[in-house]
């Protein structure tokens, strides 16, 4: 049964995509909804932790940490340092240690 | 038109017959497929977003998806719903009116314009061009030493067949005024902190002007996915993808250098011929990125492939450049010791993928180094060791594969 509805809705996808294709070019609002996120910061007790969640995540999402090689202190300190001056990223002066701290600890080179 | 995942998720999640099967496929796409590329950090998601087929997710936020490089071995065009996406700012569109769609011409003109996208047809003919939408970090994560950035394999290009109406006659309609140096692009994308420099690109009068760069409605001979600049994209061919402004609204001629951060500061590579540093080291002089660089893949095999001792195979894959067009495709299977032309397949136009065979016998079992080179028009062709700059743009070293024969 379940075999059966499944040619059905194939067969139903493929007129109706068709028929889209030749009549709805350009005509239609497009609307999409995308996968939510899955990968979060690693949990950690030092206070960049929750400085990195507030302050980082507020504009991307995890992966643009995660996915980085370990980076030294330095690279990590710039990039900080990028995101509050040349991004505006609502990091205090004085937060830019131990969030630095957390993600050299985290994601950088020990 | 293939059914894919998403549509036919949508499709089934419609009707109540379809339900049970559609919640099993959530379900599965919930168990999340994933890759690694082989460097530190490579794993990635496979997940499929709307209108695309699983692809390698670098970042969901805003979303970066790259092409799993397996699909560049099944045709000579990338199909709409395998071809990257990159975006820069998270606030991206995710409702869009085509009937209220317009676009914004304005700066150095006599007559500034608005036009809705059926203005936009009216213009001049559509024209057609197939093209390498390439972006600059293309296979960062393969730098060595490493850099900060997207750390991409070797999936952040695409070759599609873009329509649309060419910049130049948009242009001549909207009357340049005396002074025009520059145009500057932007699209709908924004970032979520006001003070975030928008990103706006610029190209000069005279590129801008060159009949080529078209703003394109159709890719594939379909709407433009919502993911890659539905419903109206820049195409600047030859150049790489940060230039290819997706959901364009905004065209602003202007009496200057455009100074915004994402050309005067970001996406700059150093002002030699090469583009390159020695590791480590930073630039005296940089310029914004620009022309593609000379690239060559082999699609059939992978990293660890295994053949057949002493029976034929065909190797096969791509090459493309900035534009001067592929002159030949040089491959080597004995680790560089002798080269042999390859077949150059079909041309479709020289800022296309250009697909290229060599039949190879592996005389004995045993291991294989293989490379491929690709040489242009011009004679411009690909390093034997890796360049290097600070950004990690414009990876184009001659490739190699390890494989066996058994």
């Amino acid at each position: 049964m379940r075999y059966i509805n499944l040619i059905f809705l194939f067969s139903l996808a493929s007129a109706i995509s068709h028929a889209e294709l030749a009549t709805n070019v350009l005509a239609t609002t497009v609307k999409i909804s995308l996968p939510p996120e899955t990968l979060f910061l690693k949990e950690s007790n030092v206070v960049g932790y929750s400085l990195a969640s507030a302050s980082c995540i507020t504009c991307h999402s995890a992966e643009y940490i995660r996915t980085q090689p370990k980076l030294t202190r330095t690279t990590w300190k710039a990039e900080v340092t990028k995101m509050k001056k040349v991004f505006g990223a609502p990091i205090p002066d004085g937060s830019i240690d131990p969030l630095v701290d957390y993600l050299v600890l985290t994601y950088g080179v020990k | 038109m293939p059914i894919n995942r998403r549509r036919f998720l949508k499709l089934a999640s419609s009707y109540v017959i379809g339900s049970a099967i559609a919640e099993r496929l959530l379900a599965t796409h919930a168990l999340a497929d994933s890759v690694t590329l082989p460097f530190e950090n490579g794993e990635r998601e496979l997940i499929a977003y709307p209108q695309k087929r699983a692809l390698m997710r670098l970042t969901s936020r805003p979303p970066q998806l790259e092409t799993p490089f397996c699909i560049f071995n099944e045709s000579v065009i990338t199909p709409n719903d395998a071809f990257f996406v990159r975006y820069h700012l998270s606030g991206i569109p995710t409702e869009i009116d085509p009937a209220n769609y317009r676009i914004n011409i304005h700066g150095l003109v006599s007559t500034p314009l608005s036009l809705s996208l059926a203005d936009l047809k009216q213009i001049a003919d559509p024209v057609d061009l197939i093209a390498v939408n390439q972006c600059s970090g293309n296979s960062r994560g393969f730098f060595s030493p490493r850099v900060p950035g997207g750390q991409l394999g070797n999936g952040a290009m695409g070759n599609a067949r873009w329509t649309g109406i060419p910049l130049n006659k948009i242009l001549k309609k909207a009357g340049l005024l005396k002074g025009a140096k520059q145009v500057s692009f932007k699209g709908l994308d924004t970032a979520p902190l006001a003070a975030t420099p928008a990103f706006i690109k610029a190209l000069d009068i005279d590129h801008a002007l060159d009949g080529e760069v078209m703003i394109a409605f159709a890719m594939n001979g379909e709407d433009i996915p919502m993911l890659n600049g539905f419903p109206v994209k820049l195409i600047v061919p030859g150049y790489y993808g940060t230039y290819w402004i997706k959901h364009l609204t905004d065209i602003e001629v202007i009496d200057h250098t455009f100074d915004g951060f994402w050309m005067k500061t970001a996406y700059r590579i150093p002002d030699n011929p090469e583009h390159a540093v020695a590791p480590g080291q930073v630039p005296a002089k940089t310029i914004p990125i620009n022309r593609m660089n000379v690239r060559s893949f082999i699609t059939s095999l992978s990293e660890g492939s295994i053949l057949t001792a002493n029976r034929e195979t065909i190797l096969k894959g791509i090459a493309f450049d900035g534009g001067e067009g592929i002159k030949t495709v040089l491959v080597s299977t004995d680790a560089g010791k002798s080269w042999k032309d390859a077949f150059l397949d079909k041309d479709h136009g020289r800022y296309s993928f250009r697909e290229w065979k060599l039949a190879f016998t592996p005389p004995s079992a045993g291991q294989y180094t293989l490379l491929v080179r690709a040489v242009n028009k011009v004679g411009a062709t690909q390093p034997s060791t890796p360049l290097w700059n600070p950004p990690g743009y414009m990876r184009n070293v001659t490739e190699s594969l390890h494989i066996r024969a058994v």
